[in-house]
């Protein structure tokens, strides 16, 4: 009786494929999801995981292949047939409108009516009863502008939830989440799956699988690869699924942290941000700044960078203090920032991958007025090989790159500068192992050049792999200092939330 | 064989036009206007639709620089009314103190005209990069501004005091070119090469594309706004005093409408309102086409309100086609 599971629905494909002009994004896919489980969804980029989401979502067509829920047979021809099959998709971007009340958001479209006005006592009360059953305590009538981003991101699952759907795909829900928002969201995921709901999630993080997930599929180029339990197979066993053979490295042992100081940061304040942060970085360290997501790590790098201003305090770098510092000044110094939402503040969308890999090195490129792709070619050519940047043609728009790929980018943008420090904020957001691996690589080989860099995180262990000391930031304060070697990743999570 | 050398030529054929189907189009139709035209390849209608199209031509490659910035200025009008007034205004009263004949004081008053459009530009990128008001509103407002100024300078009658030699900067002609002519193309080579081979000019795009991106990437995006809004503004100072030399007069009813018909041509180019695309060559393009269609539809006698509800159409349709275009690249 207590083992005794009854399934209630499954979605299968069998043998789909999807051809794209050059490339066969999915192949010959036969794949089953159960309801009542979460089911991962794991690849690295180009592994065809999102071509699988967009087929099931209506966005796209397979070349080949059915897809079947409860045995009926599904061909969508756009995305609202397929939502009004039951199937929701959750997207990394959130779709609320900010200046919308919870309430509104959720039954968007379907407000209850009286007559030809809104019946707003209906709506609430509605709204109220959807959040309780998930186990949702936010009020309804809350702008969702002034939610946090967890409560934003459970608001759109209700959304989904709300229409009752067979199929519930979330595609990244924790991306821009911090460990413990993360947690509170699984609570309610977990609660999910008492509703009979196939339940698909897609993410990047793969220690949090275990958390969440029942099962794990993994594609790898487009091919099917296996079908696991998680409580079964291990973070090993799931990384060469995905990659074949790779490991991940920790850093290498030859990075030694220089004599000099190259940055020092004394008293440095902005106005409920950060306050008060002194510390100092030498030359060829790496040092990592660990906190909660809306700790001030992201605005003391961009305080620093002169991104935004700072109310008080000193940068003094190379034993001369910079006033007032502005993002130009900066890059002239030799700073350099990759910043945490590379899509709207790293790159430039309608761009080429030619352009966006000189926009910041332009003075470097050409020390007169005149400047032609001639001439920029070498420094576009150089990141191309030296960051394994893939991409046919540099003259394609960077939108065609994958998020790793852009990742390089951004960076490369950066190192054509020759920088003498780099700030890296949040650098494998969104981006799978093996590209994460290369990020982490360049850090190390800029470590050993002497270039120095500030690495922000939310993935605790990747500080932990990358850096040669960690600053831990905690309500916009500093609260501490360690080592990576003395000390564990739960240890630091502790402190890190501990803080408060 | 044979068929696979028509096939790659006829793909290639097809590639072209798909990605050049406006200027196919734009072409197709200044053939048709060409030869259905009573008179129109003669060398006098030839050198007449250059001229025309010389005066907003020149504001057009100003605006072109300013709306791949992501802005706009809509205060050109204004200051092409404001710049031949002052133009006339300074030359007669030098000359009128004595203190130099019009002849040459017809030219500090074409400079005092350029310097005082630069400061209306200035005037209108500091409120903008100080406040961040959007440059639609801030030149909104200064269109009126400017164009009362140009009134009340010139009390609301037209200036005269130009020298008769004035005349050559409008009217004149080099050989058989007309001297306009000539100016625009000087004035497509400058912002060509300033926005496609200098670093000023990747940095228009950069801002215009992502201004946050490009602020972080250190670029300094204050400078670069401040600079397009300040050369649109003398590319319409360098305009007004090609009108008032055409017709030996300034007043501030000169220019008036023509923000549309130099944002019409920047648009029918191929540049995006919301900036970082857009190209010279396109806006010269765009320029020389409005000429054309503008021309050839007074030569075929068209009702001149049918010529409106011509032209928008072509706007919408420019605006269409570079919107699917975009739309496929990416």
């Amino acid at each position: 009786m207590t083992n005794e599971r009854i399934i209630m629905s499954t979605l299968r494909t069998e043998n789909i494929s999807k051809q794209y002009p050059g490339t066969l994004a999915l192949d010959n896919v036969t794949a089953t999801f159960e309801s009542g489980q979460v089911h991962a969804l794991l690849g690295k980029n180009g592994s065809g995981k999102s071509t699988m989401v967009k087929i099931f979502a209506g966005a796209i067509k397979a070349t080949s292949g059915e897809v079947y829920l409860d045995d009926e047979r599904l061909d969508f021809k756009n995305p609202q047939e397929a939502i009004d099959k039951g199937i929701a998709t959750v997207y990394q971007e959130l779709s609320l409108v900010p200046g919308m009340n919870v309430a509104e958001n959720i039954l968007l479209g379907r407000m209850p009516m009286r007559g030809k006005f809104i019946d707003w006592k209906k709506a609430y009360k509605q709204t109220k009863e959807i959040l309780e059953d998930l186990g949702v305590d936010i009020d309804p009538k809350e702008m969702v502008m002034n939610l946090s981003m967890w409560q934003c991101q459970m608001i759109e699952i209700v959304k989904a939830m709300s229409t009752n759907p067979k199929v519930l795909m979330l595609d990244e829900p924790t991306s821009s989440l911090a460990q413990n928002e993360t947690d509170l969201l699984f609570d309610m995921i977990k609660k999910l799956k008492k509703k009979d709901v196939i339940i698909i999630y897609i993410s990047h993080r793969l220690q949090e699988l275990w958390k969440i997930a029942d099962t794990c599929t993994v594609l790898r180029d487009g091919v099917y690869i296996n079908k696991t339990i998680m409580a079964e197979t291990s973070h090993e066993q799931l990384i060469k699924m995905m990659f074949g053979d790779v490991k991940i490295k920790t850093r290498p042992d030859d990075l030694i942290v220089g004599e000099k100081t190259l940055l020092e940061v004394k008293e440095l304040t902005r106005k409920g941000h950060f306050e008060d942060i002194s510390f100092e970085v030498k030359e060829h360290e790496i040092l990592g700044i660990a906190g909660m997501l809306g700790s001030g790590r992201t605005e003391l790098l961009r305080g620093i960078f002169g991104a935004d201003k700072v109310d008080e305090g000193k940068i003094i770098f190379e034993g001369k203090e910079i006033d007032k510092p502005t993002p130009h000044k900066m890059k002239k110094a030799g700073f350099a920032l990759t910043p945490e939402d590379r899509k709207h503040e790293g790159l430039i969308q309608v761009l080429s991958v030619h352009t966006n890999l000189c926009v910041a090195s332009l003075d470097y490129i050409s020390p007169k007025h005149k400047i032609t792709k001639k001439m920029e070619k070498p420094f576009v050519d150089k990141q191309i090989e030296d960051l394994e940047i893939k991409v046919p043609n540099v003259d394609l728009p960077i939108s065609s790159l994958s998020g790793g790929n852009q990742q390089k980018v951004v960076v490369g943008n950066w190192l054509n500068t020759n920088p003498k420090i780099m700030f890296f904020d949040e650098p494998s957001r969104g981006i799978d192992v093996n590209a994460k691996q290369q990020i982490f690589d360049i850090i190390w080989e800029q470590s050993r050049k002497g270039v120095s860099s500030i690495m922000v995180s939310s993935e605790l262990e990747e500080l932990l792999e990358v850096c040669h000391r960690i600053l831990i930031i905690s309500n916009g304060k500093l609260i501490g200092e360690v080592k990576p070697e003395d000390i564990t990743v739960e240890d630091l999570y502790k402190r890190c939330i501990g803080g408060k | 064989m044979n068929a696979n050398c028509d096939n790659k030529y006829i793909n290639k054929l097809s590639k072209f036009s798909k990605t050049h189907i406006l200027e196919l189009i734009l072409f197709v139709v200044s053939i048709i206007i060409a030869f259905t035209a009573p008179g129109f390849f003669t060398s006098g209608n030839l050198l007449n639709i250059l001229r025309n199209a010389s005066l907003k031509g020149v504001i057009a490659f100003g605006m072109t620089m300013v709306i791949i910035t992501g802005e706009i200025d809509l205060s050109v009008s204004s200051t092409v009314a404001l710049s031949g007034v002052i133009t006339g205004t300074v030359a007669g009263k030098l000359a009128e103190l004595g203190i130099m004949p019009l002849e040459y004081s017809v030219i500090i008053g074409m400079i005092i005209a350029i310097a005082v459009a630069a400061l209306v530009g200035l005037l209108n990128a500091i409120i903008h990069t100080k406040f961040n008001i959007p440059t639609f509103i801030i030149t909104l407002a200064m269109l009126n501004v400017v164009y009362g100024l140009a009134a009340i300078i010139s009390k609301g009658f037209p200036v005269t005091t130009f020298p008769s030699w004035y005349s050559k900067i409008g009217a004149g002609q080099l050989g058989s070119i007309p001297i306009p002519a000539i100016i625009l193309l000087v004035v497509f080579f400058i912002v060509w090469m300033v926005m496609d081979y200098t670093k000023f000019g990747r940095s228009v795009y950069a801002v215009g594309g992502n201004r946050e991106s490009a602020r972080l990437s250190g670029i300094n995006v204050k400078h670069i706004k401040i600079v397009v809004l300040v050369m649109v503004q003398v590319t319409a100072a360098i305009a007004g005093i090609m009108v008032s030399s055409q017709v030996m007069s300034g007043a501030h009813p000169f220019g008036k409408g023509w923000e549309m018909d130099v944002i019409s041509s920047v648009i029918i180019g191929g540049a995006s309102l919301t900036g970082g695309i857009g190209k010279v060559k396109g806006t010269f393009i765009g320029i020389i086409f409005l000429g054309v269609l503008l021309n050839g539809m007074t030569l075929l006698n068209i009702n001149e309100y049918v010529q409106y509800v011509v032209r928008g159409g072509l706007i919408l349709m420019a605006v269409l086609i570079n919107t699917v275009q975009s739309r496929k690249a990416v």
